[in-house]
């Protein structure tokens, strides 16, 4: 296989994927494809280093991660029973701390995002996720966590296939920053303020938005986390702060230059009737969990963990406009592709 | 269909009749005279009703408008358009949900969600329409929620009214809200504004219970796993309850919070029932940015209901509003409106807009291609009738000294004053 040295890359903002197979015999396609393969052999490394055993995820069940943002979750017929597609594998990936104290996923996740979001450059209707999960871990190990895998893969995938970022384009010295120090951390409050002074309107009672999301990331030079989301803006297993009630024991991992969220990641609710609680207050109805519930009243250890969007992650990697460059068989919200 | 204990026939003559109906029967004019009790002795039917409207003597309020024309003020001078929970309304009237009436469900509903839109008002959508008739269907489906969405786009202006969907504890499972805020159909309603979210904590005709319906055996054995199921009448159905949900004031809270996050450009509505609590319940709805709180009195309700609920459980409408005072945002009321002095009180005791539930209905059964219209345009002459009567030329000028309660001391101020003016 040929490569030119460079790729005349189509900036992506305002058009679609084209046919699957042009999309799959385009040297963009081929190059995002040997950097995930990196990617994802650094992660696993890395996390096995750290302890954790990569478990492999379910793809339909009963329920699922209800999620956030308006997005639909997928229905499957299950012998007669309505079951699931995974948005996410959280409910799974706490239950599976009576097996090990450290799990991870890589695993498929289907969510019928809004329409709008085909706009973001940032979501696919199918995507994967790196998925950790920690027995009697905290934000702080979490978050540990996170910065440690990511800057590990970054490091790995630039000096394994360098010849693939020059292709794309991507000037290693994007990452310098990343490299050489610590994540910057911020809380939700301080972001909204940010944002205030930006000039950009942003509910302090609410997840950041997209665009604003964006116009944060814009301004860094290095990742950073934004801790401390306001109840009422993620799920109910993201643990409730104790000595500041209303506030999530949360984090996102944001990117620089616009890339925007990379991960989502919380200390865990544990209690039963916590969780009981804090289903009904994001409009739940509880009997649809029974046997979450079920496991939850026998009791599961504490834990944190996090999400780290594999698509996302090789976006900002690649340096592309639109994460279904990075997808080989994308699926944007609203369209119908293979 | 029949509506016991509803003025069903004067509904269905305004349906049939419209604006005429505001009056006497023509023929009679320079024959006969009238006066009160002219039309029978019928007692009335809550409070509310028997409540009268005060004109005062002296309008400063007419003076303004009189300045502001430079003639003499009339009831067309009126202007009834408004905001109603975050949309524009032609009137200070809404479509409610139908509850969970065979006919709510069926082509008449579409037909009403024509006439809303003609209206220019906003409508509601119950949350029993997409587990009970479905979402998409077929494209050219003629019942079910797109259908109704699809009806009612198809008749209104750009800007006017909304389409809000209610959901509720036992039809989350559905994901109603999910669905249509992914769907690519909704897209006109977003991009003009005009999509709304309607959490039901409650409802008027049964205050505390959730939704009851009778199925047959089969049908009751596969939901009975999520319902209590009553076999209560020896072979010809069962009763199926679903629960109407657990809240506290931070259940509620942070319910309306995670609404406004998953879906940013949505307007949000929560429907209460009238409990006792009514006033705590929605300022906490407001508080947490609520577009609009819906009180549905105890007389209201198209929903079939259990006798002892009927008329004895939950506080009437005029009580809600009471308890509720001065409201800190968009208040609606719904419960037994039909015509234009039971909205003016309400509108007068602080709501914002009148809800036409089983009205709506009735008027759409008596004619369904023009029964609301109908109704709505002779409701809408009763309330400029009314509001120029009281000195006053906007449904939000209306204040609780328009409004006199029998027997009840001290409660109509006699000096006529603005309503922002009070605090």
């Amino acid at each position: 296989m040929e490569h030119a040295t460079t790729v005349a890359i189509e900036p992506a903002a305002d058009r679609r994927p084209p046919p699957l197979a042009e999309h799959l015999d385009s040297d963009t396609t081929r190059a995002a494809m040997l950097i995930q393969q990196e990617v994802l052999g650094a992660a696993r490394t890395y996390l096995r280093g750290e302890g954790f055993v990569e478990m492999l995820p379910p793809v339909i069940g009963p329920v699922t991660d209800p999620g956030a943002r308006g997005s639909k979750q997928v229905d499957v017929d299950y012998y007669g029973h309505k079951y699931k597609v995974m948005s996410s594998g959280i409910l799974y990936k706490q239950a599976s701390l009576l097996t090990f104290d450290k799990i991870f996923y890589v695993a498929p996740n289907v969510r019928a995002e809004p329409v709008e979001t085909c706009n973001t450059q940032r979501h696919l209707a199918e995507f994967h996720q790196i998925d950790v999960e920690m027995a009697h871990g905290t934000r702080a190990d979490s978050m540990r966590i996170a910065e440690g895998l990511l800057t590990y893969v970054v490091r790995h995938a630039l000096t394994a296939v360098p010849e693939q970022f020059e292709l794309l384009g991507r000037d290693p010295l994007a990452f310098a920053w990343l490299l050489s120090g610590p994540f910057g951390v911020l809380s939700h409050r301080e972001a909204v303020d940010e944002l205030h002074l930006l000039g950009h309107p942003q509910s302090p009672d609410a997840e950041i938005a997209w665009t604003g999301e964006e116009l944060l990331s814009r301004q860094k030079d290095r990742p950073f986390f934004v801790t401390d989301y306001p109840k009422g803006s993620r799920g109910f297993y993201d643990r409730e702060s104790t000595t500041e009630p209303g506030r999530l024991r949360n984090f996102d991992l944001l990117a620089p230059e616009g890339y925007g969220e990379l991960v989502s990641g919380s200390e865990r609710e544990s209690d039963y009737a916590t969780i009981v609680t804090r289903m009904r207050e994001t409009g739940e109805n509880p009997a649809k969990y029974r046997w979450y519930l079920d496991v939850m009243r026998q009791g599961v250890p504490r834990s944190a963990g996090f999400g780290m969007g594999l698509e996302r992650l090789i976006r900002f990697l690649t340096g592309l406009d639109a994460v279904w460059q990075v997808n080989a068989y994308p699926k944007v919200p609203g369209e119908m592709a293979p | 269909m029949r509506a016991a204990g509803f003025p069903e026939e004067q509904v269905r003559a305004r349906a049939l009749n419209g604006t005429a109906e505001a009056f006497p029967p023509v023929e009679s004019y320079g024959h006969e005279v009238f006066g009160a009790r002219a039309f029978g002795d019928e007692r009335p039917a809550d409070e509310l009703d028997a409540a009268r409207l005060v004109p005062p003597v002296f309008m400063p309020l007419r003076l303004e408008k009189l300045i502001d024309l430079g003639r003499e003020p009339l009831q067309s001078d009126v202007d009834l358009a408004t905001t109603v929970g975050g949309f524009s309304s032609a009137l200070p009237v809404f479509l409610s949900a139908f509850g969970s009436t065979r006919i709510g469900s069926s082509e008449v509903s579409v037909a009403a969600s024509r006439q809303a839109g003609a209206l220019g008002i906003p409508m509601v959508i119950g949350e029993n329409v997409v587990p009970v008739t479905g979402y998409r269907q077929e494209p050219d489906a003629t019942t079910g929620m797109l259908a109704r969405v699809r009806a009612y786009l198809d008749e209104a202006g750009p800007s006017l009214g909304g389409v809000v969907v209610q959901q509720s504890t036992e039809d989350a499972d559905a994901e109603v809200w999910n669905l249509v805020y992914s769907d690519p159909a909704a897209e006109p309603l977003l991009a003009s504004g005009r999509l709304g979210f309607e959490l039901k904590v409650g409802q008027g005709a049964k205050p505390g219970l959730g939704g009851l319906t009778v199925l047959d055996r089969a049908t009751a054995a596969r939901v009975s796993d999520q319902f209590a199921i009553d076999d209560l009448w020896s072979g010809a159905g069962v009763l199926r309850s679903g629960s109407p949900g657990t809240f506290t004031d931070e259940i509620l809270r942070q319910q309306i919070r995670f609404m406004r996050n998953n879906f940013p450009r949505a307007r949000i509505w929560v429907k209460l029932h009238p409990g006792r609590d009514v006033a705590q319940a929605a300022a906490c709805a407001w508080e947490a940015g609520a577009d609009a709180v819906t009180v549905d009195g105890a007389e209201g309700g198209t929903g079939w209901a259990p006798r002892a609920f009927l008329d004895h459980v939950g506080l009437p409408l005029a009580e809600c509003l009471r308890r509720i005072g001065t409201p800190s945002g968009c208040l609606l009321a719904t419960g037994r409106v039909w015509e234009g002095v039971r909205a003016v009180k309400a509108l007068a005791l602080g709501a914002t807009a009148v809800g036409l539930g089983r009205a709506a209905l009735t008027a759409v059964d008596a004619d369904p291609e023009h029964g609301l219209r109908r109704l709505v345009e002779c409701l809408a002459f009763e309330v400029r009738l009314l509001t120029s009567a009281l000195g006053k030329y906007t449904p939000a000028a209306l204040g609780s000294e328009d409004v006199w309660f029998p027997g009840r001391t001290g409660a109509a101020d006699p000096a006529p004053r603005h309503r922002e003016s009070l605090t």
